[in-house]
């Protein structure tokens, strides 16, 4: 009799643990399904050609998460950066240094990028070593000479701190903070920062009048040189064209004759990807000095120096700067003064002050540290 | 008596151009084009490797508006020996795939997979490796797409690293 009880009492509480398991699970697959979707809105003119994991839709709760997260110092080994430390609005989400300091003071290898429209971006980084925005986030996140944790810290230090279980159930269904909803959550963000605001997107939809020197630096821009026929540009447009002024492309843009950085050579392993890297975007341009993925321009008149001027020639030296010139034979660009000018007054246009005011993409910290 | 200075720059030149052929040459037999997606067979293809295929050339015009001859070996036949749906395959859902061909500077162009079959179309695209003899330049090659029926040589597209079989999927 009494094992009989015994028995009845064991079944009662398995079948209660049961129970509460069934309905815990229950309420976590109502709070998963019930997020509200993020709504990303973009020019029809951008294009949809990009892909968002199936196992991370972009959500309000993983955006507002991922936002924290982005100003979040006690992601970096001191408490002393966050990403925005390198990657600041006003500046286009990138830090106006040639190279960043990390949180053990030491500096990058490479200068920061703008963060702008990665929605269509699928190689990551000057080298495009990275194929996504949630593989991307671990670089900056671990690498000494940027934030310098391990995801692992990173999760623990989260879960001791007050604010984030209760946002990390909202976002993914449970308050138990991973690592890869860490880089989840910071992708979801990322991939909000669209920037469709400039002057550029305007005259596109026919809703600004460029000046007269900006409709000249814009015909420089888009031309290739023809002299025989009296064509005169700058063929910016060739690597950098574009409604959202970027295609992702690898160049080696002729800055050394023997280069110190290999760039994408050291991912691909190839010989003919040596001193490769990222053709940029242009969005924002002037708000992103200084220029190159070591920062040794300052300036952007620099920049246009050194390519109406300055190309080195190497093995890997981009077609595409070879042999172009507006005098017939020529060796380089020639592009005169004023017309340096023209196309100064031209990537005017593509700074985008609303993306950089948007306080959507702001330090969402109600006390953002000093 | 060649002076000094013109004699350090002549040497620079020579050691220049000593370095960037046995680059080329370098380049050439190690590049690799790797042909994956829906396929039969996935294939990894140096240079040498198209020794086996018929081989084939065009002379057409090239962006700086000069002829040239350029070789190699059909596309179609590359496609062939991976086991692509073409020929009395192409057919039925099959003709909702698509080459995307991408180059080593991120470039991509796309075919159609009935744009590349002899039974759709005349043009012999030309997966072409040489051009008036030479092997192909670095920043051309050591793989380059020639379709001589195009009026627009946008989708000849240089340096060719991979090709991808695909299906259309909206």
């Amino acid at each position: 009799m009494k094992s009989v009880l015994k028995h009845k009492s064991a079944w009662l509480r398995a079948s209660l643990v049961c129970a509460v398991l069934t309905l815990s699970g229950l309420i976590q697959s109502i709070q998963v399904k019930n997020v509200e979707p993020y709504d990303l809105q973009y020019p029809a003119n951008f294009g949809s050609r990009f892909v968002i994991p199936a196992d991370n839709p972009t959500t309000k709760d993983g955006v507002y998460l991922g936002r924290l997260l982005f100003y979040e110092k006690a992601l970096s080994a001191n408490n002393n950066i966050s990403c925005e430390s390198c990657h600041q609005q006003s500046l286009a989400f990138t830090d106006g240094k040639p190279f960043s300091i990390g949180t053990d003071g030491s500096l990058t290898s490479r200068s920061s990028m703008s963060l702008a429209n990665l929605l269509w971006v699928r190689n990551f980084f000057w080298d495009g070593r990275s194929p996504s925005l949630e593989d991307q986030a671990k670089f900056p996140l671990t690498d000494p000479h940027e934030m310098g944790q391990p995801l692992s810290e990173s999760a623990k230090k989260l879960s001791n701190n007050k604010l984030y279980p209760p946002l990390f159930a909202k976002a993914f269904g449970s308050s138990i903070i991973t690592q890869d909803q860490i880089l989840k959550a910071l992708s979801q963000f990322e991939r909000t920062l669209i920037s469709a605001g400039s002057n550029y997107d305007r005259y596109l939809a026919g809703k600004y009048m460029p000046t007269a020197q900006q409709l000249r630096g814009l015909q420089l821009f888009e031309n290739g040189p023809d002299p025989k026929n009296g064509i005169r540009g700058a063929n910016c447009g060739h690597c950098h064209g574009g409604v959202k002024n970027f295609k992702e492309l690898f160049h080696n843009n002729g800055l050394d004759s023997v280069a110190a950085d290999r760039g994408r050579e050291q991912f691909t392993g190839q010989r003919t990807d040596r001193a490769r890297f990222r053709v940029p975007t242009l969005r924002n341009i002037m708000l992103t000095a200084p220029y190159m993925h070591d920062g040794r321009f300052a300036t952007i008149e620099q920049v246009l120096d050194h390519y109406n001027e300055h190309i080195q020639q190497s093995p890997t030296l981009s077609a595409f700067l070879q042999n172009i010139s507006n005098e017939p034979d020529g060796k380089y660009l020639a592009l005169t003064k004023e017309e340096k000018s023209d196309l100064t007054a031209f990537l005017v246009m593509l700074t985008d002050s609303s993306f950089i005011t948007n306080p959507a993409f702001s330090n969402p910290h109600p006390i953002s540290n000093p | 008596m060649l002076s000094p200075k013109i004699f350090k720059h002549s040497l620079a030149a020579t050691v220049l151009l000593f370095l960037s052929v046995t680059f080329s040459l370098f380049a050439q037999n190690t590049a690799t084009l790797s042909i994956s997606g829906e396929v039969a067979t996935p294939l990894e293809l140096k240079i040498a490797d198209l020794a086996s295929f018929k081989q084939l050339s065009h002379k057409v015009k090239d962006r700086d508006g000069k002829e040239h001859e350029f070789s190699g070996v059909a596309l179609i036949d590359i496609l062939e020996k991976a086991g692509v749906t073409i020929g009395s395959k192409l057919r039925g859902e099959n003709l909702a795939k698509y080459l995307l061909i991408s180059a080593a500077d991120g470039y991509e162009v796309l075919y159609s997979l009935a744009e590349i079959d002899p039974d759709f179309t005349d043009q012999v695209i030309l997966l072409a490796t040489t051009k008036d003899g030479q092997a192909l330049a670095n920043g051309e090659g050591p793989f380059r797409i020639i379709a001589p029926n195009e009026k627009k040589a946008a989708r000849w597209i240089r340096e060719v690293r991979s090709m991808k079989i695909g299906f259309a999927k909206n």
